[in-house]
């Protein structure tokens, strides 16, 4: 609660829940009331959500808090909150949520209200997997998010959809059961160190002071954090779990593809600053140098395999493998700057990456193709659209100035201060991320117009006012976010000292050698 | 027969009563569809209204061979659910296809009677009769239309196999009155006690009745490597009864099992739990991957049936294994189980309702567009069935899974059980999601007209519907029925 007494964070969260009630009451014969109902109520709640951005106070921790008792007999309870990271999260979340509904006006014309029906309730999974503060709750909020993306991708995606949704869903579902086990043991640990009282054995809070005093070390910590790590390495995604990302982002609809690379992808990272490290500190160091070599040979695969991507959109969804490295990298390094640029880099992803799927989708709905072959000169004839895909291309290579360049610089001075071949061996990569993004700038963007956008003749329009609307916020912030890194680092400064605090700093001494 | 024995049993002499009553009412307005529905439907709440009234008082009946305490009550509510939704979603495609609801719903409301008995049996013999009670009629069911060559097949198959599992029970219940001395369940139970205690001697014979009893049981439930009647028997069925089938005779089979094994038995929970927990695996494992290569629905939901069925046995393992918490996770599932699957096979009854309509996955194909409501609820149940959050069938298997990993503290083997359970979900997932991608994501071959659907239809899916989500976001309104109704055994 705030001292408006408003229950914001219950408000933010099921707003769109009402609002897909809203729109499934709407007249499906004409499908703009649906897309500006659905519209509106994803505005209001990003404006909420922007009250709670004015109404946090930095230094006190998780705030907001509202906890109602839910089911008594296993102490579970409806127990939201949030500090500067989850904000941050939510507010990017309500951001990308009403800039993809607005994306998918014009290219989703089929069956529109069950579309937008499905994002609204694919943004109360996402928020509130964001701010619950109860094991139990966070996990139905995370398996939720699974069903309306499943429909989104299966629906309304492109030819291979019904192959790409299930692998989608099978692979997000192996991990996440996983991490219901470890859960439901997590607790029960705790429910047997409590006489066998069930109060507040699923309560977030109750058990990171409880695995503080190392209950939950041993065997059995490097097993739940396994269970944890999983569910969220599939969702990051990290090397080897990646394979579904590739094929999940090219047959998704753009606006799809917004939400998964923006926000779903950060739900893994999430978790892992959320729940894995200060549950399992001991396991969690145990784990690292594992998943520290994983992350780099992500980053490097990332990048190679989107060098040679024929598909524009692919080869997008390929560089999210490796800027999602940085992600895991930088948590598990366990230094302050690298999860400070973990986190950054999280935010940057998600806007960069969402505005890149964005100009993909603007150029396919004019040539319905992707082929990075077929493109070319785009700069002479579509100057705006050119502009925003270069502006875009920089930020995400890291051009000092623009935010792409905060997070992953952070990331990497953190972890030289605590693995520094790690650092070094992702910083060579870097190199890379320039030459496979700029070569596909300079094949689509630059020359003479290629023949195959020559035969579209007026059918290829540069920018329409709608979906300039859709990607102006988005290079504002990552400006603004490049100029005042500070803004944002301010506001998780709370929550990464306290995971820190939680975790321990030491770096892993598996790795100790490379120093 | 004194006045405290009738009441004790009042509910199921209502069953009985109005069982006979449906027919009477058809033999005077004969084929009146609406007075025989009516005449069910007054009947099943009397029954309802009965059993809370006789309550939880834990009396006895009959010298002690029936026995009324919260486990009976919780059983007989869910039973007279199971019946009344059963006999709302039964007309509609009975009445097509020209088959007489009156019968149908006597011979349902008989089956229900003897499902109540075995809720409330304290002596192997009631527990017997009442078991035969309730799967005799369901061999008249699965064979209830007789002019379909398959439904007569299915029924053969399930009257062959089910009588012979029947035979092998009673000759477990024989070993044990023949190693203990008497049917009483207490008796065996504390005659058991002794044995294990090493103050009674052990005896083969004992092993040999164990071993039946639970083979018969196995049958019936339909646990793998006894469940080859079931794809069968459930496709072959007319589909409302095939919904029946997968569901009350299941949770009735259960029943038996929670008062044999959880009552007469449990002094030897070390020596048969092993057995239980293999059946749960394999049960889990085989049904999922056999359910995945199927083309029709109701055989992939006959073997996700089975699949669920070991989804319980392991809240039976649990409990077994000394976790009170697996018998109210395996009731919480029974309930959760019913009320979904109950929903999914009327919503394939619905689409079924015009004669000469498969339940091919390729009937499917589009439905979204032809019928979005039942696609739709389909989808719930579905969902619900898979384990996802927040319907019943989620919170079931948490319940589920918390008891075998609180028992895993005793039992290693039950974490395998518990993993294995989550990789049997995510599997599962699989086939269920399949069909709706046929719902949603495809296009229909040929056009099929729109069937309309009566009010029962619809009354019952709103309550399939609603508690399907209840239970799923607000399960605390059944979590005390399901503890107190544990606690009578345990």
């Amino acid at each position: 609660m705030t001292a408006s007494g408003l229950p914001l964070i219950t408000i933010v969260t099921f707003l769109p829940l009402v609002g897909a009630i809203a729109v499934a009451f709407t007249n499906g014969a004409k499908p703009n009331q649906a897309r500006y109902v659905a519209l509106g109520f994803a505005l209001v709640a990003w404006v909420v959500s922007l009250l709670m951005l004015g109404g946090f106070v930095t230094a006190s921790g998780t705030q907001f808090r509202e906890t109602y008792q839910w089911i008594p007999a296993f102490g579970i309870n409806y127990s939201v909150g949030a500090d500067g990271l989850s904000l941050v999260l939510v507010v990017l979340t309500t951001t990308l949520s009403w800039i993809s509904i607005l994306a998918s006006f014009s290219p989703i014309q089929n069956r529109v209200k069950e579309y937008m029906v499905s994002f609204l309730v694919l943004e109360v999974g996402m928020t509130g997997v964001f701010v619950a503060q109860d094991l139990f709750l966070f996990y139905i909020f995370w398996e939720i998010v699974l069903v309306p993306m499943y429909l989104i991708i299966g629906i309304w995606g492109g030819k291979n959809r019904i192959y790409a949704t299930i692998k989608f869903v099978l692979y997000t579902l192996v991990g996440s059961l996983l991490m219901l086990v470890a859960i439901l043991a997590t607790a029960f640990i705790y429910q047997s160190g409590h006489n066998g009282s069930w109060q507040n054995a699923f309560d977030l809070g109750s058990l990171i002071a409880w695995a503080q005093q190392g209950h939950f070390n041993g065997s059995f910590g490097i097993l739940a954090f396994g269970a944890f790590a999983l569910a969220f390495a599939i969702k990051v995604p990290m090397f080897p779990f990646h394979t579904w990302l590739p094929d999940a982002h090219v047959e998704a609809p753009t606006a799809g593809s917004v939400i998964l690379a923006g926000v779903l992808l950060k739900l893994g990272g999430y978790g892992f600053i959320r729940f894995a490290l200060p549950l399992f500190p001991e396991a969690a160091h145990w784990w690292a140098p594992l998943i520290i070599v994983l992350s780099l040979i992500g980053i490097i695969y990332g990048a190679i395999v989107a060098l040679v991507q024929p598909d524009l959109k692919k080869l997008v969804a390929y560089s999210s493998v490796s800027h999602m490295g940085f992600v895991t990298l930088g948590i598990f390094a366990f230094q302050q700057q690298a999860l400070q640029g973990a986190i950054l880099q999280m935010v940057n992803h998600g806007l960069i990456t969402g505005a890149l799927f964005l100009l993909v989708g603007v150029i396919y709905e004019r040539t319905h193709d992707r082929t990075i072959a077929k493109m070319g000169g785009l700069g002479s004839a579509t100057p705006v659209y050119a502009a925003a895909l270069g502006f875009f291309v920089f930020a995400s290579v890291g051009l000092p100035g623009l935010s792409g360049f905060v997070g992953e610089f952070l990331t990497l001075l953190g972890t030289f201060a605590a693995i520094p071949a790690a650092a070094v061996v992702a910083t060579f990569v870097m190199i890379f991320s320039a030459g496979y993004l700029l070569w596909m700038l300079q094949r689509v963007a630059f020359g003479e117009l290629s023949e195959f956008l020559r035969g579209l003749g007026d059918h290829l329009t540069d920018m329409k006012p709608v979906e300039a609307m859709t990607l102006v916020p988005l290079g504002a912030l990552v400006v603004v976010l490049g100029l005042f890194p500070g803004l944002i680092l301010g506001l998780i400064s709370g929550s990464v000292n306290a995971t820190l605090a939680a975790v321990g700093q030491a770096a892993p001494i598996a790795l100790g050698l490379w120093r | 027969m004194t006045f405290s024995d009738t009441s004790a049993m009042a509910p199921f002499i209502a069953a009985v009563l109005v069982s006979a009553a449906v027919i009477l009412v058809d033999l005077v307005w004969p084929g009146r569809k609406t007075a025989a529905l009516t005449a069910t439907f007054v009947g099943l709440a009397i029954v309802a209204a009965l059993t809370v009234a006789v309550g939880q008082s834990g009396t006895t009946a009959f010298g002690g061979s029936y026995r009324v305490d919260a486990l009976t009550t919780f059983l007989d509510l869910l039973f007279v659910a199971i019946a009344a939704l059963t006999a709302a979603f039964a007309p509609d495609y009975l009445g097509e296809r020209g088959l007489p609801v009156a019968e149908f719903n006597a011979v349902l409301v008989f089956a229900m009677a003897g499902a109540m008995l075995i809720a409330g049996a304290a002596d192997l013999i009631v527990l017997f009769l009442g078991l035969e009670l309730m799967v005799l009629p369901g061999y008249l069911l699965a064979g209830y239309h007789k002019t379909d060559g398959f439904s007569t097949e299915g029924a053969i198959k399930y009257f062959l196999l089910g009588s012979f599992s029947s035979a092998i029970f009673l000759f477990g219940i024989a070993f044990m009155y023949g190693m203990t001395g008497t049917t009483r369940i207490d008796a065996v139970a504390a005659n058991l006690t002794a044995v294990v205690a090493g103050t009674a001697p052990f005896s083969p014979g004992l092993g040999l009745g164990l071993a039946f009893l639970m083979t018969g049981v196995a049958f019936k439930i339909a646990a793998v490597p006894f469940h080859y009647w079931t794809p069968d028997a459930y496709q072959g069925s007319p589909t409302p009864v095939t919904g029946y089938l997968s569901v009350g005779p299941k949770v009735g089979a259960f029943a038996v099992i929670i008062r044999l094994f959880a009552g007469a038995l449990l002094p030897m929970a070390a020596q048969w739990n092993i057995a239980v927990m293999v059946l749960a695996a394999l049960t889990m494992t085989l049904g999922n991957l056999v359910a995945l290569t199927q083309d029709n629905v109701k055989r992939t939901l006959a073997y996700s049936s089975i699949a669920h069925t070991g989804y319980m046995l392991v809240g039976f393992a649990a409990f077994a294994a000394g976790q009170i918490q697996g018998l109210e996770g395996l009731l919480y599932y029974g309930a959760a189980y019913a009320f979904m699957n109950l929903g999914a096979f009327a919503v394939i009854g619905a689409i079924q309702r015009k004669t000469g309509v498969t339940s091919n996955l390729s009937t499917f194909a589009g439905l979204v567009r032809r019928e979005p409501a039942l696609a739709w609820l389909m989808f719930l149940f579905l969902l619900s069935l898979t384990g996802i959050p927040p319907t019943a069938g989620f919170f079931g298997k948490f319940y589920i899974i918390t008891a075998a990993v609180q028992a895993g503290k005793t039992d290693a083997w039950l974490y395998v059980l518990a993993v294995l359970a989550v990789l049997n979900a995510a599997a599962a997932a699989f086939y269920y999601l399949r069909i709706v991608v046929y719902m949603f994501m495809r296009d229909p071959d040929t056009e099929t007209s729109v069937a309309a659907h009566g009010r029962l239809v619809w009354t019952g899916l709103a309550v399939t519907t609603v508690m399907t989500i209840v239970l799923g976001l607000f399960p605390g309104v059944l979590l005390d029925a399901v503890a107190t109704a544990a606690k009578a055994i345990g």
